[in-house]
């Protein structure tokens, strides 16, 4: 059973059991809060980690596109989101350029 | 609280066994979306399946489920939905299975206007069987049984669903979650056989000689054949042939559903009228 109520003070989380890093929640997050970080012990050598968590926006849409049940999405109630801002769209252009890994500073 | 999708599932078989980036997941979540929007009970929906990687759906989810040979999911649905006439009956298959092996059953389904909700995810390949040409393989494409590229005319699903009568007939794709699952909240509700033919991707046999062997190339190439049905109205004719539009092409609501008739059966054998004549059928042809 996975967690359904948001853990404290998080807009997103992911169950790392489930996830088989297929890169789809990266690729439909607009504020680049999602990339993925190498994992040697996953199947494809990747795993999902939030990275921004203050930038997320609530849209969903990584929850929604999500096809393995892995990872969820806060109530309005349970989170203040951030607005979409100029910042997150180019990160979340940068790591979509990176082949969706995170960034190395 | 996020949506709980675990009370809808059998958690003992999770994680799914499809590929990384299945379409058949993110539908799989939309129809469990589609029904606690309708407000339905657990025990009240029956989902049945055929054979091919749309087979598994109905290992996962925690309704009443039926796993049953290639291509007899509608024979299989019909029979449960006439026993059960107030329970709702939903059909899983892939493109193999609703347009080849079981081609017939699908026309006949879909001719009866049975209280079915028929989904086809339809992802263009046999995929389970790794690579074979589906009649929906797009012309051109490579496949392991024309490996000189695919020389088949691709079939349309939901042109044979509206010429074999099914009463509501929509095209979606596993792009858009949200509006995939408005589009199943209408099928649902709406009495007589749904037709959804839902485009997914499979990058891993499909994509994997065809140039898109990630998830996100083969979601851009479906993108690229799908349109909106406003939009492709407005096409020329000759751009028409290259793109399926997407949204819902059918639904009349008028059309007789086929328990509704088969009670007047049940009542000519209990004695409560006479034999249905060619008269009570009339106003209608």
């Amino acid at each position: 059973m996975s967690i359904m109520k948001a853990p404290e003070n998080t807009p997103v989380w992911v169950d790392e059991a489930r996830c088989k890093a297929c890169d789809i929640c990266v690729s439909v997050c607009p504020a680049g809060v999602l990339a993925m970080r190498l994992e040697p012990t996953s199947t494809l050598g990747a795993m999902i980690e939030i990275i921004e968590p203050q930038a997320c926006i609530g849209c969903n849409d990584c929850e929604l596109n999500c096809p393995d049940f892995a990872i969820y999405v806060a109530d309005k109630s349970e989170f203040k989101f951030a607005k979409l801002s100029e910042q997150s769209k180019e990160r979340a252009e940068a790591i979509k350029n990176n082949k969706y890994m995170k960034l190395t500073a | 609280m996020a949506f709980n999708y675990d009370q809808y599932l059998r958690l003992e078989k999770m994680p799914t066994l499809w590929c990384w980036g299945c379409g058949d997941g993110v539908i799989l979540k939309a129809v469990i979306r589609a029904i606690e929007t309708c407000g339905w009970k657990q025990d009240d929906v029956c989902v049945v399946s055929g054979i091919g990687c749309s087979g598994r759906f109905s290992s996962y989810v925690d309704f009443n489920t039926v796993h049953t040979t290639h291509g007899r999911t509608v024979a299989f649905a019909t029979g449960i939905k006439l026993v059960n006439p107030d329970k709702h009956v939903i059909c899983v298959a892939g493109d193999g299975d609703a347009l080849a092996i079981g081609g017939n059953h699908t026309i006949h389904g879909c001719r009866r206007n049975i209280d079915i909700k028929f989904i086809m995810i339809n992802n263009f390949i046999y995929g389970l069987t790794n690579s074979q040409t589906s009649p929906t393989t797009p012309q051109g494409m490579w496949t392991v049984s024309q490996k000189s590229g695919n020389i088949d005319p691709t079939f349309n699903a939901c042109d044979l669903a509206i010429a074999a009568g099914a009463s509501f007939v929509a095209r979606e794709t596993m792009l858009d979650p949200k509006k995939l699952e408005k589009v199943l909240v209408k099928g649902f509700q709406h009495r007589g056989f749904a037709f959804f033919d839902v485009l997914s991707n499979c990058h891993i046999n499909l994509g994997r000689k065809n140039k898109m062997a990630s998830a996100m190339e083969n979601l851009e190439w479906i993108d690229s054949i799908t349109t909106p049905l406003k939009k492709w109205e407005a096409l020329p004719e000759e751009e028409k042939k290259n793109k399926f539009p997407t949204g819902i092409l059918k639904h009349d609501e008028e059309a007789k559903e086929y328990c509704d008739m088969y009670k007047e059966v049940q009542a000519f054998h209990q004695g409560k009228r006479k034999a249905i004549t060619q008269d009570d059928f009339a106003k209608k042809i």
